[in-house]
């Protein structure tokens, strides 16, 4: 059965940009050990997972978002 | 004259400080843009937080936000001045662009214009190495 075509949630709710301060949305997109997840399995489109990787890594920086779990550590 | 432009700061400050403390760098901070021809358009403590990862052996840390319009030199010495600073933890600057202004009228149409924060006056420091009592719990 084939499977739904995902799109990109950042282009339906039509955003131009994605704020490192909002970490909790950005956990969203990394996995539990703390991974960016590939826009092949978000379905997230290219231009916004640039933009969302950027966030990630400033909020990463400001340590908002672990760089490694500590689940893993 | 340079062009001003747009930037927005986020630091995290030693959070075992007691809020005065916290206070006088956050003052020391505005104080830096002020003198070197910015101005501090807001600023936003969100407070203390757990941060993700210990840094300096710190787990919790006071998150600053500062939004300033400046010439671009200023933030070589703004650089400075948090790197010399021992109670800050972690600093980011970035300019904020086109989109990011539009995403943020989006957010918050109302609150889009918020007085000009004016520089906290600016008193007398107390001694900028006063090691912290030993993690308090926050």
């Amino acid at each position: 059965m084939p499977r739904k075509k995902r799109t990109c949630r950042f282009c339906d709710a039509k955003e131009v940009y994605i704020d490192y301060k909002d970490d909790k949305r950005l956990s969203r997109f990394v996995t539990e050990q703390g991974k960016i997840i590939p826009k092949r399995i978000t379905g997230t489109c290219a231009k916004h997972q640039r933009q969302l990787v950027k966030a990630i890594k400033r909020a990463r920086h400001l340590a908002m978002l672990p760089f490694v779990s500590d689940s893993i550590r | 004259m340079e062009k001003a432009r747009l930037y927005e700061t986020t630091f995290i400050v030693n959070a075992s400080l007691d809020d005065t403390q916290v206070d006088a760098v956050i003052g020391r901070v505005q104080d830096v843009i002020i003198k070197n021809g910015g101005t501090a358009n807001a600023l936003n403590k969100w407070g203390r937080k757990r941060l993700a990862y210990s840094i300096n052996k710190k787990t919790n840390g006071f998150y600053v936000n500062i939004e300033f319009t400046a010439p671009a030199p200023l933030l070589a010495s703004l650089e400075r001045t948090f790197q010399l600073d021992e109670m800050i933890l972690r600093f980011l600057t970035i300019q904020l662009d086109q989109k990011a202004i539009a995403a943020r009228a989006k957010a918050q149409p109302a609150a889009a214009a918020p007085p000009a924060a004016e520089p906290a006056p600016v008193q007398p420091r107390e001694p900028l190495f006063k090691e912290p009592a030993a993690d308090k719990k926050s």
